[in-house]
């Protein structure tokens, strides 16, 4: 025989099994590696449009709508999320949610309560984040300055200047909350009640 | 199961290397070179994919998926074969297909070990490069899609089914292989979050998932609109629910007409077609059907046999009926495996019964 048919070598300490099943992926947490060096910016907090057009120089109007647009955006797609609103104000006090309707369906999030500008001066680039507070009594954010992925700065909502690290200003991952399971299957569950077939077998060919 | 075995070692078939490279693997070459001939003209024509019963709202998506050739991993063409006449094609399973591990593993095994104990000739060999292709396959899928290392592929099936859980497991090893990270979550536990992602129950989103359920029933759930807009990249790819159809094979008949490998098929509303054919005996099925279901065999109009089911509503075809051959007191099908587009294996199952597609014992095969 000249050329072989078949798979050259397997590797059996991984293949053979009686089909046993392996626990669910539990997803890994993203990890902020922070270097120790790192440089720190200060960050400044506006809780509106106006009050950084006010602390700026007329020049950099511009910059203060775009870095509230910016941090608007962020806020919707990296901002705590929940699918009740009793959840929501527990978390972050009466009256602060807001409903957010998409063609997926409707959840819950607090309403901004500032953004953190840097550099907003700077002929590079500033940065923009959302921030979030709360007024619940349950909430370790109670009176705190807290970003989209739940950093929560010292000292109380009265501190409007902090000095930062450049990842604490990145841009924060998408969060994705699950708002419906089950819509797929359900032609299974139609189509399973019916059974002549010879095995219990699912829906491969 | 019946309380039959479904894995029987007690006998095997047996192949000459000419039996399988001319009647089998180039057939399956060329059937499949076929089938996306046949795609490509399904995706651009709008008669052909309402014909084919896609929702009319996926059409521009699956002809975007077609022309951005989504990579395929793995095909199953049933084939009825007697050892010297040409084989005919009877099905293709493109979506879905199972007993993936009994052929890629199982069948691998029981020549290594047969050989090894001297009961089979060192020179024995089988027609089974699955394993191997695919592990190649799934690296390729990782570089078309650039996935980062980090990256993780999930893989999905039906709750309750152990078969198919084990179809999975094998393919998520088969990943492993590739140096694919690679996660599990079942099909009814798929949800979908605020921003049109898929997630599993970690609420990680599905990037690239692999389903192991059919394109035909997640077109019509709920979630199908869902498809539409998220960015997850399945295998099977959506132009695969042409291929999976049973509408393919009156296609094929009409563009391959008298083809050796292919039986006369007809959509079922041809009657004229039907009726001038040279043939007294017909297999109705539905458009999408499982397991035998739905199958009604016709002769010179008489129904001989129904074996019912919950198919049928989308429509049906017809193909000239063609006798499974009997070896000892057992009916044969061929499973003819595809890795992509390349011919890689084939598996063997048989039954006291002759009604097609639904055949419980699974046997090894050697070529000699």
């Amino acid at each position: 025989m000249t050329v072989r048919k078949r798979t050259a070598s397997i590797n059996l300490a991984r293949m053979r099994k009686s089909f046993a099943l392996k626990p669910l992926a539990i997803g890994i947490a993203g990890v902020f590696l922070t270097g120790c060096g790192e440089e720190r910016k200060e960050g400044i907090i506006y809780t509106s449009l106006q009050e950084c057009l006010n602390d700026n120089p007329a020049s950099a109007a511009e910059t203060c709508r775009s870095a509230f647009q910016e941090a608007q955006d962020e806020a919707l797609r990296t901002g705590p999320k929940f699918s009740s609103e009793y959840d929501c104000e527990y978390e972050f006090g009466p009256n602060q949610c807001r409903t957010v309707n998409t063609s997926s369906g409707s959840f819950f999030m607090p309403f901004m309560a500032g953004y953190m500008v840097s550099s907003l001066l700077s002929p590079s680039r500033y940065y923009s984040q959302p921030m979030f507070t709360s007024y619940s009594r349950h909430s370790p954010f109670r009176s705190r300055w807290v970003m989209a992925d739940g950093y929560v700065f010292d000292g109380d909502i009265r501190n409007r200047k902090y000095r930062v690290r450049d990842s604490t200003l990145a841009k924060k991952p998408e969060v994705n909350r699950t708002i419906k399971r089950g819509g797929f299957g359900s032609s299974v569950r139609a189509k399973s009640s019916w059974g002549t077939s010879s095995r219990k077998s699912g829906w491969g060919g | 199961m019946h309380g039959e075995p479904y894995w029987d070692e007690t006998a095997y078939y047996q192949f000459t290397l000419t039996q399988i490279e001319q009647h089998l693997e180039d057939p399956t070459a060329e059937l499949h070179a076929m089938c996306l001939d046949a795609v490509e003209q399904v995706v651009n024509s709008e008669e052909l994919l309402a014909k084919f019963k896609i929702p009319p709202a996926f059409w521009d998506s699956v002809h975007r998926s077609w022309q951005q050739r989504e990579p395929s991993l793995y095909s199953r063409l049933d084939l009825i074969y007697d050892g010297a006449s040409p084989a005919k094609l009877l099905e293709n399973n493109a979506d879905t297909p199972t007993s993936l591990y009994e052929s890629g593993f199982w069948q691998w095994l029981w020549l290594e070990d047969n050989v090894n104990n001297g009961r089979l000739s060192r020179a024995a060999d089988q027609f089974n490069s699955l394993q191997e292709k695919l592990i190649n396959r799934f690296a390729e899928i990782r570089q078309y899609y650039q996935m980062p290392s980090d990256a993780q592929m999930h893989f999905s099936c039906c709750k309750d089914t152990d078969e198919d859980r084990g179809t999975v497991q094998y393919l998520q090893d088969c990943a492993s292989e590739a140096h694919i990270n690679n996660g599990f979550v079942y099909i009814e536990d798929i949800g979908i979050a605020d921003t049109g992602v898929f997630t599993d129950l970690n609420d990680e989103p599905l990037q690239w998932c692999f389903k192991l359920y059919p394109w035909e029933f997640m077109l019509r759930e709920s979630f199908s609109d869902a498809l539409l807009t998220s960015p997850t990249q399945w295998v099977e790819p959506l132009w695969k629910s042409v291929l999976s159809n049973k509408a393919l094979l009156p296609l094929l008949w009409k563009m391959f007409p008298s083809h050796p490998n292919l039986l006369p098929a007809f959509f079922a509303d041809e009657t004229h077609k039907i009726s001038q054919a040279d043939v007294k005996k017909w297999v109705y099925k539905p458009l999408f059907s499982r397991e035998g279901a739905n199958i009604r065999v016709v002769e010179n109009g008489q129904t001989l046999l129904d074996t019912g089911g919950p198919y049928g509503e989308e429509g049906s075809i017809v193909q000239a009926f063609h006798q499974l051959p009997k070896f000892e007191q057992n009916y044969t099908l061929i499973g003819s495996w595809l890795v992509d587009d390349q011919p890689a294996g084939i598996s063997i199952r048989e039954d006291h019964s002759a009604v097609t597609e639904d055949l419980s014992r699974y046997l090894p095969h050697v070529i000699l």
